[in-house]
C-alpha cells in the first residue's frame, strides 16, 4: 500500500495561554481503512492577474473520491494573493506566504478548483494527492 | 502575537517524492502584521447526518473583516471513545458548496472570506457520534 502522510502543526499565543495543535493523519482512499491513496499530480505555476485558471479540473472520476489538495502561495509580496474557488465559491484568499491542505470532493464536472491571482503575478506550488484517475485517450 | 501554522506531507507514491513542508504565519490581509482574533479551539459533537453550521459568521462576537486573510482548522477526531473511523467522514461545505470530506483523523487548514452567510457547514455521514475540533482566525471589522 502507498503510505502518503499529512502533519500539521499549529501554534497561537493569541490567548492567554499558548495553543500548540499536532496531528498527523495517513491519507485513505474513500471508504477504506487499509488502502492508501495511489496518485499524485503537482505543479509550480506563475499565475498571472486578468484571469481565472482552472488548477485541478473536476472529473466524473474523482467524484467522492478521497483528494487532498495542497496550495503554497510561494509569492513574497505581502500584498498579493490568489482566490480560490469550488465550484463557482469563493473559499477564501491566499495571501503572499499562505497555505491550505483541504480534501476536495469533485461532487461533479462543475466542481473545479479555480485560482485567480491580485495584486501582480503570483507564484504557487501545488499537490493533488487522489485515486481513481485514468488517462483520457488521445483523440489524434 | 503570533499564530503559525506548518504542514509536512510525506508520502512513497512517487519514488524520489520525499516530503514537502510548507510553514505560515498568519498575517492580516496584505501586511505583515500578525492576525489578531481567534474563536478559539473549540469542540462540536454531532450525532445526526443532517448539516448544520458549524461557524455562523454572523453570530461571531467579533465581527470579521470580510475578504481578508482568514483561516479555518478543522480536525476530525472520531467519537472521543476511541474510534476513528477512516472508513466514514465528515462533508465540509461553505454555504452549500461542498469542500470535501473529512475522514476520521483528518484534517484541514483552508482559507475563508468570513463573509456573513458564507457559513461553514459539516454534515457527517451517518448518525453515530462524531467530534469535530475547531478554530478559525481571521481580522476584525
Amino acid at each position: 500500500m502507498a503510505t502518503t502522510t499529512a502533519a500539521v502543526t499549529l501554534s497561537s499565543d493569541l490567548m492567554q495561554d499558548t495553543l500548540s495543535v499536532s496531528t498527523e493523519t495517513t491519507l485513505m482512499k474513500a471508504g477504506t481503512t487499509a488502502d492508501g491513496l495511489d496518485q499524485v499530480r503537482m505543479g509550480y505555476n506563475k499565475v498571472p492577474t486578468g484571469t481565472s485558471f482552472d488548477l485541478l479540473d473536476a472529473t466524473a472520476a474523482g467524484a467522492d473520491k478521497a483528494s487532498k489538495v495542497l496550495i503554497s502561495n510561494d509569492t513574497t509580496d505581502e500584498t498579493y494573493y490568489i482566490t480560490i474557488v469550488i465550484d463557482a465559491k469563493e473559499i477564501g484568499r491566499l495571501y503572499a506566504g499562505d497555505w491550505m491542505f483541504i480534501p476536495w470532493n469533485q461532487d461533479d464536472a462543475t466542481h473545479d478548483l479555480e485560482v485567480t491571482a491580485f495584486g501582480g503575478t503570483n507564484t504557487i506550488s501545488w499537490w493533488c494527492w487522489h485515486e481513481g484517475e485514468t488517462l483520457p485517450t488521445s483523440a489524434d | 502575537m503570533a499564530t503559525t501554522c506548518s504542514v509536512t506531507v510525506t508520502s512513497d507514491i512517487l519514488a524520489g517524492f520525499g516530503s514537502v513542508t510548507k510553514s505560515m504565519t498568519l498575517t492580516k490581509a496584505g501586511t505583515t502584521n500578525d492576525i489578531t482574533e481567534t474563536t478559539g479551539y473549540s469542540r462540536r459533537k454531532l450525532a445526526s447526518a443532517s448539516k448544520v453550521d458549524l461557524i455562523t459568521m454572523a453570530n461571531e462576537l467579533v465581527e470579521p473583516l470580510d475578504n481578508t486573510a482568514g483561516k479555518l482548522y478543522i480536525k476530525n477526531v472520531g467519537n472521543s471513545q476511541g474510534v476513528i473511523d477512516k472508513s466514514v467522514g465528515v462533508k465540509v461545505l461553505i454555504n452549500s458548496v461542498e469542500v470535501g470530506v473529512l475522514h476520521g483523523g483528518d484534517w484541514l487548514m483552508m482559507p475563508v472570506t468570513v463573509v456573513d452567510g458564507e457559513d461553514i457547514e459539516v454534515q457527517p455521514a451517518t448518525d453515530d457520534v462524531v467530534i469535530l475540533e475547531y478554530a478559525m482566525y481571521y481580522e476584525e471589522g
